[in-house]
């Protein structure tokens, strides 16, 4: 009998389970990075399923807020930024263009003007004189301060109007232009993955680009292991656990040309229009990933005394400041994400 | 005397029985191991999400990853010392290139121009991160 019971034990204990498998999926294909989600599923059927929705709205976010491209479909941020006789139309675009663009707003406000999407003219010269100084880097050089100067005095955001009434945007300024790099990929990574949580889905995580957004836990209920990569070294700067949150890091080892043996990033000063001096890299933990996207643009421009300060008042929103010498320096909650 | 003969007979078929159950639950486990865990610490080499190559870490290596409609992009994956890392690229940025070597699970090296992606699969221990950013 005792037999039996330990058989039936072992057995038991060695009986398939009704278990999830992880699955990975990525693309290149959008928001010019890569977009890397893993979730827990029965089967690949089920993966392959919510993994095609994602990615599927990824590329409707990705055309609406292109500022490169426009499609035959829609207006788009590539529209808004077109000229007509010498001046901006009224465009009428879709909700989610006039959400984002009133979000981004908001974050103006909040971040003292260090996040501002109506930098466009400013971040294009960059743009431009990085992708001519990749492509041939003998003759790489930096855009010209006056002309940087010039393109500065046209990046005022009250001149972006928005009526949200008829989703319309007009921009007053003919020179002006909206570059939304800095918090459209987490806007949209949000919005994803908070339909994805209204619709009961849980076990996933989005890595688009570095914007790192969680979708409750593992099968098991244990949190999401994230390990923040340190550009120079294969130690972690952290290594955290999510449940539902989001970490988004702005390194100035991302995007960068090299001209006359020095590296230029592409975080740029909205007050100097030069590549923000100081950090190598800021990473924000909060809910909602579009904040956190446009904070850790933000932080890589404020000092960090008036850094802290921003994020010390924001409930839920946590930070880390790595500087150019690899001092850190986090906000008082951050630990608690630490994994122990 | 029967009796206990019998008695033993028993016994010895229980004994047989336990053996051959263990045995059976020995052979599940390690079935598992092999089908769940995999053969062992790879990086998978994807182009334009398409797999262009397994190569085990455990091997030191050198391979030329030609992409491309002429096959002329190149980006040199070296395998060295349980570590991989992109040595050199013809892509406009570099930035694979420049990427440190990569080792545990979930690491991965981009080079967005030629559409490679270079990703660590190891059997995750516990305590191994999901994602590395």
């Amino acid at each position: 009998m005792a037999v039996c019971v330990l058989l039936c034990g072992l057995l038991c204990s060695c009986a398939p389970q009704a278990k999830k498998n992880k699955y990975t999926t990525h693309s290149l294909d959008y928001f010019d990075t890569v977009a890397i989600i893993t979730g827990y599923e029965s089967s690949q059927k089920e993966f392959d399923a919510v993994a095609g929705e994602i990615l599927s709205q990824l590329a409707e976010y990705h055309k609406l807020y292109s500022i490169y491209h426009r499609f035959d479909e829609m207006e788009n941020l590539c529209t808004i930024n077109e000229l007509t006789d010498g001046a901006h139309r009224t465009v009428t675009v879709d909700r989610r263009i006039i959400d984002m663009l009133l979000y981004a707003k908001e974050m103006y406000a909040k971040t003292d003007g260090m996040l501002n999407v109506a930098m466009g003219s400013v971040l294009s010269l960059w743009h431009n004189y990085r992708t001519l100084g990749k492509d041939n880097p003998d003759t790489a050089a930096l855009p010209p301060a006056d002309r940087l100067r010039d393109a500065a005095k046209h990046t005022d955001i009250t001149k972006m109007i928005i009526d949200e009434e008829n989703c319309t945007v007009t921009l007053t300024d003919p020179l002006m232009k909206l570059d939304v790099g800095a918090i459209a990929k987490g806007y949209a990574v949000e919005r994803i993955a908070l339909k994805l949580e209204e619709s009961g889905v849980t076990g996933y995580v989005l890595n688009i680009g570095g914007n790192v957004r969680t979708i409750g836990t593992k099968p098991d209920g244990s949190p999401w292991l994230i390990g923040v990569e340190n550009a120079d070294s294969s130690d972690y700067l952290a290594y955290l656990q999510l449940s539902g949150q989001s970490v988004v890091t702005s390194g100035s080892y991302q995007r960068y040309y090299t001209v006359e043996g020095k590296r230029y990033h592409h975080i740029i000063h909205p007050d100097t229009q030069m590549p923000s001096e100081g950090y190598l890299s800021v990473s924000v933990v909060c809910k909602d990933s579009g904040l956190g996207d446009a904070l850790s643009t933000a932080l890589f421009c404020l000092r960090q005394d008036k850094g802290l300060a921003l994020v010390e008042s924001m409930p839920g929103v946590e930070a880390m400041w790595v500087t150019e010498n690899g001092a850190k320096t986090v906000s008082s909650g951050w630990s608690k994400y630490i994994k122990k | 005397m029967m009796k206990q003969k019998n008695v033993n007979k028993r016994h010895l078929r229980n004994d047989i029985l336990l053996i051959i159950v263990l045995l059976l639950v020995a052979a599940t486990g390690a079935a598992y191991l092999f089908l769940f865990r995999g053969f062992g610490d790879v990086v998978k080499v994807t182009v334009d999400g398409e797999l262009y190559g397994v190569y085990s870490l455990s091997q030191d290596r050198t391979e030329d990853i030609s992409t491309g409609e002429d096959g002329r992009q190149l980006n040199r994956l070296v395998i060295r010392e349980g570590k991989a890392f992109i040595q050199t690229a013809t892509c406009p940025d570099g930035i694979c290139a420049a990427h440190r070597a990569i080792f545990r699970n979930g690491e991965s090296i981009v080079c967005l121009p030629h559409g490679v992606v270079v990703t660590v699969t190891t059997a995750q221990t516990q305590g191994e991160p999901d994602v590395v950013v």
